[in-house]
């Protein structure tokens, strides 16, 4: 008995005095260890890229992601590593990975953030003429540091039954006395409304962007609360008129299980906003390779994968985002909505904008 | 002599070493504190922060509230009534802990908005109803989940100490005439101020760190702040420094704990711990203490089971089964692995708490539930750098070994593991304490008196009476990091899932449909679990 004791404590103390070594050089000689790998690692990484794997850092959760991953490892024999997390911590864990990391390739659900991994310095340019050529210009980073893999339009969603479309016209006329009470719209922590209003920001100039939340806020039917889908619903309860939302989740609820989710999405319509003036608001789902990628090859090759013409298809059924491609043909519940024009700004300006659109939110009181 | 000073050492060092590995990670984010405050700080400050401060002080004191009497009520009939369907309530009233309150947000928002169950029915009968009477997401809906789905804490805790200590002292009061009533406000309540107060504090820590369900409801509290600075702005030397300030207002929160607990002497008496006596209640009354048991358990439990099992029926098949095998193993052996290790150290340090005299070692270990205050993400991110701090400077070592890459134990489980460790720490020691306190001193000074060295008294007297506090131990841990998704979220290795990131994948995607399949295996392991942890408990007093 007394042996096993012995011996449990030694084992305990021999991994946790490692730990403690470990921790405490960590906090006081960080800089020069990052400095001193940083010479050995770059030269590593330059060479070793014919491996056959890939790590994925991604912020998409959707099942659709996981098929398509499955389809390029049979049809490459690469394999696809995966974890799954949200944008921005996993962010974080590639800044203080730093060129150790084993992340190849860091996928995300909004261009926001892309601009964020670029601007801190994690991601690399790269370029392919299949990608130029399956991503439009306006849907890559102008530096070639991530490309747009999916599309998805914030839209006003109406009640069919006492709203016209001819009633709506833009984002901004949704602040005019007519919509006082009757307008929904999720919390301003959610970053779809960021990139909204990093949008107009770029468009409009701060100062009418705050006008904007501010005017949205005194319309507001209830204070900010749930998902998209749940604007949807309380559009069905009679809470409010219209709402702001993504086109997809509207999706989602046409093709639910549940017969009540179809209803609600069977009474809504469609508005594609501003479209005599600055375009409706786009954002897009999107990846960049690493810049400390030990298999930027793989990489490359992921994105070509993700961007032609039969994953943008499958993205676009499964998930009822809008391709990237112009070669795909978007599916029929897509087209029903019908064409839209869009913001005709850089993707990039969503990420600048960020932090400003927080402060404004908070100043204007959007919970 | 020798030898038993080298026993001593080994506990103290082991000990020593264990504490200050748990708090190592902590200290980057309390050196965040004497970070400078920049603009983003100043923004919060102006705009936000005090209505944020506010909204959190009535979550945390109203669940707080709210759990104490749930807890205590349902802790005091259990231990001291005779009714209806007691043996099974017993147990089962821990069963609310199974569901992860994210879950049981989106669970009750799903059975009473528009498309829920209540409206479609009462539309179907033809009734018009107001819709915001069913609103559920405000403040008062967080803490009805924040309350349901926590207050187990409060009654394990308080049940389990009234019904093995308390028998004497209640008898006394019986005997001297006091009435149920009298006795529940003279006696048990005072005498189980430890107890109570160890619960609400494990609620109150967890509806800190939470934030899964605020967010979906909209509601914005500290946390909401912490991660507006991260995420938002960008600036998480902000929001680190927000969350050194949490932790300096839960050190305030456990010093007045210590104030309150005060001069306490509660271990047994004798060897024999004798259950206390029944009451049989009759009629009305014993309808009434069913019905309540009942009530509570329903909506902790039944109902939001219910509509998780309609929507796993609806659903069925979109998602294949056969991945769910590997998500079951994946979180049973995490969670089992970090339960394990998490009391093996409880043990240790709780036994060098009571050894050594002095007030240092009975506060350090209490620091140590320090992470748990913090929301997850950003321990995690005090995790990733500490581990990655590790493996360079293990690189050398790795080097020896052939292995040609920098980052080893960062993209292992292992880092998963430690973290979950370094978060429930105090979650296991909290049991494990009240086990030593409950023993007291006197069994071991007699077993020394007899000559018998440290580690034999430890392993023949002290260790088959901590039994109880230990399973107990365990279970809380294993359901939490069943249930748990930050720290999961961030630190797994690569291909990794578990029940609870797949249901949050789902959920987070508005899919709560979906997610009901791996809620509900959450809830049914952490359920087995409860009931094989019961089974056990009963045989003690044979």
């Amino acid at each position: 008995m007394k042996k096993a004791i012995y011996l449990v404590l030694a084992f305990v103390l021999l991994v946790l005095s490692a730990c403690g070594n470990g921790t405490t050089t960590n906090t006081t000689s960080n800089n020069e260890t990052t400095k001193s790998t940083e010479t050995t690692e770059t030269t590593e990484t330059t060479e070793t890229t014919d491996s056959k794997e890939i790590n994925l850092y991604t912020a998409r959760h959707y099942d659709v992601d996981d098929t398509l991953y499955a389809k390029f490892e049979e049809e490459t024999g690469i394999k696809v590593n995966v974890i799954k997390g949200e944008a921005d911590e996993l962010l974080e864990r590639i800044k203080r990975e730093g060129d150790a990391t084993e992340a190849d390739l860091f996928l995300t659900a909004d261009a926001g953030r892309l601009f964020r991994a670029k601007d801190e310095g994690l991601l690399q340019a790269v370029s392919s003429d299949l990608l130029d050529e399956q991503v439009p210009a306006n849907f890559q980073d102008k530096d070639q540091m991530w490309y747009g893999l999916t599309k998805r339009a914030r839209v006003i969603v109406y009640n069919k039954e006492n709203v016209k479309p001819e009633d709506l016209s833009t984002y901004e006329a949704l602040t005019e006395e007519e919509w006082k009470g009757r307008v929904l719209i999720r919390s301003g922590e959610n970053v779809y409304n960021q990139s909204l209003l990093a949008s107009f920001i770029e468009i409009n100039g701060e100062e009418q962007a705050k006008e904007w939340a501010a005017g949205i806020v005194s319309n507001l039917a209830r204070d900010p609360e749930g998902g998209d889908r749940d604007q949807a619903k309380a559009i069905a309860a009679g809470i409010g008129d219209v709402a702001i939302m993504n086109t997809y989740y509207l999706g989602q609820m046409l093709n639910s299980e549940d017969a009540e989710e179809v209803k609600v999405a069977e009474g809504l319509g469609v508005f594609f906003p501003n479209q005599e003036t600055t375009g409706t608001h786009v954002n897009v789902s999107g990846a960049g390779v690493v810049k400390a990628s030990k298999n930027k090859d793989n990489a490359i090759k992921l994105l070509e994968f993700l961007s032609a013409p039969e994953s943008q298809t499958t993205f676009a059924e499964a998930n009822y985002e809008y391709p990237v491609n112009d070669s795909v043909e978007s599916t029929e519940l897509l087209q029903s909505w019908g064409e839209f024009k869009e913001q005709n700004i850089s993707l990039s300006a969503l990420g600048d904008n960020n932090a400003k659109s927080i402060l404004i939110f908070n100043e204007v009181g959007w919970k | 002599m020798q030898r038993k000073l080298a026993n001593v050492n080994a506990w103290t060092v082991s000990a020593t070493v264990i504490m200050i590995l748990l708090f190592l990670p902590n200290l980057t984010i309390v050196m965040g504190i004497f970070t400078p405050t920049n603009e983003n700080w100043a923004h919060m400050k102006e705009f936000v922060l005090g209505s944020f401060i506010k909204t959190s002080l009535i979550l945390v004191s109203t669940t707080a509230t709210l759990t104490i009497i749930i807890g205590l009520s349902l802790a005091w009939l259990i231990a001291q009534y005779q009714f209806p369907l007691r043996g099974f309530l017993k147990w089962a009233l821990i069963l609310p802990l199974s569901i992860p309150p994210f879950i049981g947000a989106y669970t009750y928002h799903g059975i009473v908005n528009y498309t829920g169950v209540i409206q479609t029915t009462l539309r179907r009968l033809g009734i018009e109803v107001n819709h915001s009477f069913f609103d559920i997401m405000n403040l008062g809906g967080a803490i009805f989940i924040y309350t349901l789905f926590l207050y187990p804490y409060v009654y394990t805790i308080t049940r389990i100490f009234l019904s093995q200590q308390s028998a004497s002292l209640i008898e006394s009061a019986r005997m001297l005439g006091k009435g149920p009533w009298g006795t529940f406000f003279q006696v048990v309540i005072p005498i189980s101020r430890v107890a109570i107060i160890g619960g609400a504090s494990l609620v109150v820590l967890e509806v800190l760190n939470d934030y899964g369900v605020v967010k979906y409801y909209g509601i914005q509290t500290f946390t909401t702040a912490i991660f507006q600075t991260w995420f938002g702005l960008g600036d998480i030397e902000s929001s680190i420094k927000l969350a050194a300030s949490l932790m300096g207002f839960v050190i305030l929160i456990l010093m007045i704990e210590k104030l309150l607990r005060g001069r306490r002497q509660y271990s047994y008496s004798t060897t024999k711990v004798r259950p206390l006596p029944l009451i049989s209640l009759k009629g009305w009354k014993a309808r009434i203490a069913t019905g309540y048991g009942l009530t509570i358990l329903s909506l902790g439990f039944f109902i939001p089971i219910a509509q998780l099992v309609d929507w796993t029926i609806l659903t069925f098949g979109t998602i294949p089964i056969s991945q769910y095998l590997s998500y079951v193993s994946n979180s049973i052996m995490v969670a089992g692995l970090s339960a394990t290790f998490i009391i093996l150290f409880a043990v240790i340090v709780g036994n060098f708490s009571r050894l050594v005299y002095g007030k240092t070692a009975k506060l350090l270990p209490k620091l140590s539930i320090l992470g748990y205050s913090i929301p997850g993400a950003v321990i995690a991110v005090a995790v990733v750098t500490a581990f990655i701090g590790l493996d360079r400077f293990l690189g050398p070592l790795y080097q020896f070994l052939g292995i040609n890459t920098t980052l080893v134990l960062s993209v292992s489980l292992i880092m998963l593991i430690s973290a979950y460790i370094i978060r429930f720490f105090a979650i296991g020691y909290n049991a494990i304490e009240s086990g030593y306190d409950k023993i007291g001193t006197d069994f071991r000074d007699a077993s020394r008196l007899l000559g018998v060295g440290l580690t034999k008294t430890f392993f023949k007297v002290d260790l088959p009476m901590l039994k109880g506090a230990i399973i107990s131990g365990f279970i809380l841990v294993f359901i939490d990091v069943l249930k748990e998704i930050p720290l999961t979220l961030i630190l797994r290795p690569f291909n990794f899932d578990t029940l609870s990131t797949k249901a949050f994948q789902y959920a987070s995607d508005e899919k709560i449909m979906e997610a009901s399949q791996a809620s509900l295996l959450i809830v049914a392991i952490s359920a087995l679990a409860i009931v094989i942890f019961y089974k056990f408990l009963e045989k003690e007093p044979n």
